[in-house]
């Protein structure tokens, strides 16, 4: 146990939260621009599923990383943009219709990948994934160089999504209008405004980031597809939209909190300390739902979020 | 002179009801004009299809002579046009100036608040409006809200500002501080539609067309009218005021509220220790503008809210720390402001919304399940005696009007008998036959030896049926007479606290 | 702008036919995208259609078959709706299903010498109060805290699955003479009686229909049914007229969760004859398709979980006479209850003449 708190083990615990935390964060972000404009889009899971599916299936057929990233991004615009179709123009129950994508994206993404790779016996698919980049002198700082210079592509691309989110909500004027949105949409209905487009543009753009995230999980990940493989970060994200209030630096902290819960988890499990690994698998969930919890009294959840808006109705 | 605006037999349907019937009226630059109607006569439908917010069926408008198809209300804002709404449409989140420049797009994708504020302060000093630009809507009193509305038509330059009962929710101060800016508007050129039921708002106007059930009466020049002839264009027939209000004989004390406090929905303290009685045969009647606590003391009254000091007695009970279960059990009869929100289930049906806290009680039950016969029975004789027009018990309640979803309401409050009835803003938007009616019911009650206290916006309501008017401020009462002594300048004064002018405006022209 | 012919507009009062409309709507429309899927995958769809229907319904024995697949689906469709009309997003029947099967064989271990009249009534109320208190804690969550219940009930799905996990890997659960993750089998006196001889259909599907029939009555006829649509509709309201929300949310709660812990009892007793992972393979989330799909009505839940059992079984057989993969159906599902979404629009709309007045 004393070999445990190394400052490599650290070190290598702090740098795996922040790789862990990459599809979380950009999920959750994505979820955000979504959420403030009023959707509550609950197929996050199913649109990263179907994102990281994508992602690499189109690098195999293509032999490129960048096609897949391509393909991952725009299956997550496509996601949503299904998602605010059925909850904007439509208007039908968000909640059923999240859930509806999920399933669809669930069954979809295996069948695809059964069916496509139905002759290939047993050998399983395999493809290239992204390498680490390394940031020029910046990696050589001490512990900050492999914590934080040290990562993805992808990752950075992460990280560098929190103040662009924080600047588009909160110094553009669209990003206004956003947030109006989720508050009080017939504030832009009645200056003249459409509330449907808006809604549109924010929940595909967030579909983007969502498919970015998805994307993470195979392509900048890991070599293969299994089924189910985003493993329940959709989830986590929504939980983390709340834990960050609703806020693009919340969501850095919370994604940061379950990325280390993680990462903890695998450090230790390679150590082969005397924890049921069960628990600590579990521990994200549990957690999840404590934080869900105590961050109720000052919420700053958008006021309609998932109420569709009908001009003039009783 | 050529009309600034000018409508020609414009009509809105909504599924079959006609909203508005073939109404042309015109408004002439630096004019005040009135749209005066009862509730649903489609005052407001007219002003939305002028702003685009509706599209009518049929006719035209014409600004300035050209004929303009108003698709939306960007089309209007463009032209000139803006409109304040009668329930206010903000983000109470977000700050005033962003309320106001939101969807302005005037600086490209960047939001350029400095430029903004700049101009937002240049129109408040105008028009001499004190308002701190920084502050969330949410921490406004309801009066500097609507100025937030005014500010928001400005900043797009309209010359034609449409105000939907703007007054509603002013002190009468406050009502005349907003009539002498109009005028200042009016002098510069601009045009005012206003609409209202106010007859003492009306009579400030230049012009007034009255509309009665969607089609218009006349349109005639404020100076060469009167009250009388106005309210009789309005409602179609001649005013009697059937109302015969006995003599008061107070009974015993049935409720008693002592130093009562509480705190409102943001956490911030609501009642600030009311101090109330209503015996028996009487109506206490509290004024008071929207958001002085009127609704935290309906809430807390009725054991939804949580008292967090004082003493509320019920017949010499207590129950403050009461649920709302017991407290109706015990003869307690609400009616709440928002009839469809916080009165009825709108998605079921007539009879299941008549039993609607009843549905435990042994009469509507036979062998551990709800009787549906009798519950129809039941259902039947409230229709009747209560005279609700709806096809049937089974039909689903949304689709009721206010006026009978009130009736609802009150059939089912009064089924038991009620020792204290609370009643808040029963009249709110409701015609002129159905607020008779409820009148009446209430008189009733009194005349029964019930207690009732009622809140109500409108002065006129609480001179006409309350035997002590109360004032309530910032969740305080500020003062309780006795009608015939109630002097109507003192009331509104108390209204906005004693004499101190708290609202928007800092100079007067 | 009159067009003088069509217009629609809200309708106001929904009509049963239309809802029955929409869900066929959706049906036939998922079918059509279906053999899009089929033949975009190279299958010959009409050959995979029939398989299919062969194996939902087509005989006898595939007809009871369905009935033993729909047995757990009606119970978790049952368990959906009761939430459903309060309002309340129960996602966690998955979850609440483990539970109920967990408990119910732990009791089961207490009882493994008694004969059945003793243990399957107990094995019943366990799986029962398992799913029950499973379920109760995330209404406690909601009531108390204001937890989103959906997030909850998901977060718990995860939990139970590990606790599970851990139970049958390195815990007391396990059967040590399998190389599976499983107990050992229970004891005969446990194993529900068939209800048909010679084949699976037990005693479970009995339960599942009499919950049904039993929960119909319950929301409609009752005083608590009454309220628990009342929080559903509007809970302001309620709240003001004396209903307890809070406690309602709770109670109902805990009998969503409950029901669905039948769904468990059935699978392990009726059907495995142990406990294990896989004795539910996303019943819980089948069941709100089969919820929404049956208009929330406890008794049309049972034909759309018949349906929906004879997809799984039609399934199973397409893909062992036509190589197609059963992940097909679980696609199929999300489509259906997608497609449902878009149809019942219809019932909240309806196209009127207008007459072009002059």
């Amino acid at each position: 146990m004393g070999d445990f708190f190394q400052t490599t083990i650290i070190v290598s615990i702090l740098a795996a939260t922040v790789r862990i935390a990459t599809p979380l964060l950009l999920a959750a972000l994505g979820e955000l621009v979504a959420e403030r404009a009023g959707i509550l889009n609950l197929g996050v899971e199913g649109n990263m599923l179907m994102s990281a599916f994508s992602g690499f299936i189109f690098t195999y057929i293509f032999g490129s990383l960048w096609v897949g990233l391509l393909a991952a991004v725009l299956t997550g615009a496509l996601m949503n943009l299904l998602m605010v179709f059925m909850a904007a123009t439509l208007k039908v129950e968000q909640v059923v219709t999240g859930l509806a994508l999920n399933m669809l994206a669930s069954g979809m993404s295996l069948f695809l990948y059964k069916a496509f790779f139905s002759g290939s016996g047993n050998k399983l698919p395999t493809i290239q994934i992204f390498e680490v980049v390394q940031i020029p002198f910046l990696s050589t700082i001490p512990y900050m160089g492999e914590i934080l210079f040290s990562q993805k592509l992808l990752t950075y691309v992460a990280l560098l999504m929190v103040p662009a989110v924080w600047f588009f909500l909160y110094r553009t004027q669209y990003g206004l209008e956003i947030r109006c949105l989720g508050e009080n949409p017939k504030v832009i209905d009645t200056k003249g405004l459409s509330v449907t487009l808006r809604q549109y543009l924010a929940v595909v753009c967030g579909g983007v980031l969502i498919g970015l995230g998805g994307a993470f999980v195979t392509i900048g990940s890991t070599v293969r597809f299994i089924p189910e493989i985003t493993a329940g970060r959709g989830w986590l994200a929504l939980v983390i939209v709340i834990a960050g209030n609703w806020k693009p630096s919340g969501i850095l902290i919370a994604a940061l909190v379950f990325a280390f819960l993680e990462a903890f988890q695998l450090q230790v499990q390679g150590v082969g300390v005397q924890l049921p690994y069960q628990l600590l698998l579990a521990l994200p969930y549990a957690v999840a739902i404590l934080l869900m919890v105590v961050k109720r009294s000052t919420s700053e959840e958008p006021g309609r979020l998932a109420v569709p808006y009908f001009r003039g109705e009783r | 002179m050529e009309p600034l605006l000018r409508t020609q037999a414009l009509t809105k349907k909504f599924h079959q009801v006609v909203a508005i019937d073939s109404v042309s009226f015109d408004v002439r630059p630096g004019e005040i004009h009135c749209l005066l109607g009862e509730n649903g006569a489609g005052k407001s439908t007219l002003a939305e299809c002028i702003y685009g917010f509706y599209q009518p069926e049929q006719g035209e408008i014409f600004v300035e002579g050209k004929p303009v198809q108003m698709s939306s209300p960007a089309e209007a804002i463009g032209r000139g046009i803006g409109m304040v709404h009668q329930h206010f449409v903000l983000v109470p989140t977000l700050s005033v100036l962003e309320n106001i420049v939101v969807g302005t797009n005037t600086s490209g994708i960047l939001l350029d608040l400095g430029r903004a504020e700049k101009e937002v302060k240049r129109l408040c000093e105008r028009y001499c409006v004190e308002l701190d630009l920084t502050t969330k809507v949410w921490q406004l009193p309801v009066g500097q809200q609507q100025w937030v509305e005014i500010l928001k038509v400005l900043y797009v330059g309209a010359r034609l500002l449409i105000l939907d009962e703007p007054t509603a929710v002013l002190t009468p101060q406050e009502s005349r501080a907003l009539f002498e800016i109009l005028r200042m508007m009016t002098r510069e050129n601009m045009s005012v539609i206003l609409i209202s039921h106010k007859l003492n708002e009306v009579l400030q106007s230049d012009r007034v067309t009255i509309l009665r059930k969607g089609k218009k009466v006349a349109t005639v020049k404020t100076d060469e009218t009167t009250r009388e002839e106005l309210t009789a264009m309005m409602i179609g027939r001649e005013v009697e005021i059937n109302l015969t209000k006995d003599d008061p004989v107070m009974g015993p004390e049935i409720l008693v509220i002592k130093n009562l406090r509480a705190r409102n929905d943001r956490g911030q303290a609501a009642l600030r220790g009311i101090d109330l009685v209503v015996r028996g045969g009487e109506i206490v009647g509290i004024a008071g503008v929207a958001g002085n606590g009127q609704k935290e003391l309906f809430e807390t009254l009725i054991g939804v809210r949580k008292a967090r000091a004082g003493q509320i007695s019920l017949l010499g009970e207590d129950i403050t720390r009461r649920s709302p279960k017991y407290i109706q059990e015990k003869g307690v009869a609400f009616i709440p402001e928002d009839r469809f929100a916080e009165g009825l289930v709108p998605d079921f049906s007539v009879e299941e919304n008549l039993i609607l806290g009843s549905q435990r009680a042994a009469r509507f039950k036979s062998r551990g399940f709800i009787d549906f016969v009798r519950v129809a029975d039941f259902a039947n004789k409230c229709i009747a005696d209560y005279e609700i027009a709806t096809p049937s018990g089974k039909t689903i309640t949304r689709t009721l009007s206010g006026g009978n979803a009130q009736k609802l309401i009150v059939a089912r409050e009064f089924a038991q008998a009620a020792k204290l009835t609370l009643a808040n803003q029963p009249s709110r938007g409701l015609d002129v036959g159905v607020i008779e009616y409820m009148h009446q019911v209430l008189l009733e009650k009194r005349r029964e030896g019930g207690a009732i206290l009622l809140a109500s916006e409108d002065l006129d309501e609480l001179y006409n049926i309350a035997d002590t008017i109360v004032v309530i401020y910032k969740g305080q009462i500020m003062g309780a007479f006795p009608v015939a002594e109630a002097d109507i300048q003192q009331i509104g004064l108390l209204m906005v606290g004693s004499g101190t002018d708290e609202f928007g405006v800092a100079c007067r022209i | 702008m009159n067009l003088g012919s069509l217009k629609i507009e809200p309708r106001l009062e929904p009509k049963f036919s239309w809802q029955l409309l929409s869900a066929l709507l959706a049906l036939a429309m998922s079918m059509i995208v279906c053999a899009l899927m089929l033949s975009a995958a190279g299958a010959d769809v009409g050959k995979a259609f029939y398989q299919i229907y062969k194996g939902a319904f087509g005989g006898w024995n595939a007809t009871v078959k369905t009935l033993v697949m729909s047995t757990p689906l009606i119970l978790t469709g049952v368990a959906v709706t009761v939430a459903f009309q309060a309002k309340i997003w129960n996602i966690g029947a998955e979850g609440q299903l483990f539970a109920g099967a967990m408990m119910a064989y732990w009791a089961s271990t207490f009882l493994s010498n008694s004969p059945s009249g003793v243990v399957i009534p107990v094995v019943i109320m366990a799986a029962f109060i398992g799913g029950a208190l499973y379920g109760g804690l995330a209404g406690y969550l909601k009531a108390r805290f204001a937890v989103n219940e959906v997030l909850s009930t998901v977060m718990l799905n995860y939990v139970i699955r590990y606790v599970l996990s851990y139970l049958l890997v390195g815990g007391s659960w396990r059967d040590p003479s399998s190389f599976y993750q499983q107990t050992p089998k229970v004891a005969e006196a446990a194993h529900y009686p068939l209800l048909l001889a010679g084949t699976r259909l037990h005693l479970g599907f009995m339960v599942a229909v009499l919950a049904a029939v039993t929960v119909y009555f319950f929301i409609t006829r009752t005083s608590l049914g009454y309220e628990i649509r009342a929080i559903g509709f509007n809970p302001t309201a309620s709240r003001f007229k004396g209903i307890h929300v809070g406690r309602t949310v709770v109670i109902v709660m805990l009998i969503s969760g409950g029901i669905a812990g039948l769904a468990g009892a059935g699978e392990v007793f009726g059907l495995h004859f142990r406990l294990k992972p896989d004795i539910s393979t996303g019943f819980g989330f089948t069941g709100i398709i089969i919820a929404m799909l049956a208009g929330l009505h406890p008794i049309g839940v049972i034909a759309a979980a018949i349906l929906f059992g004879g997809l799984v079984n039609g399934g199973i057989r397409m893909q062992i006479f036509t190589g197609v993969p059963t992940a097909m159906i679980s696609a199929i599902e999300g489509i259906i209850l997608l497609f449902f979404l878009t149809s019942a629009v219809l019932t909240r709309y309806e196209i009127k003449r207008v007459k072009a007045d002059g």
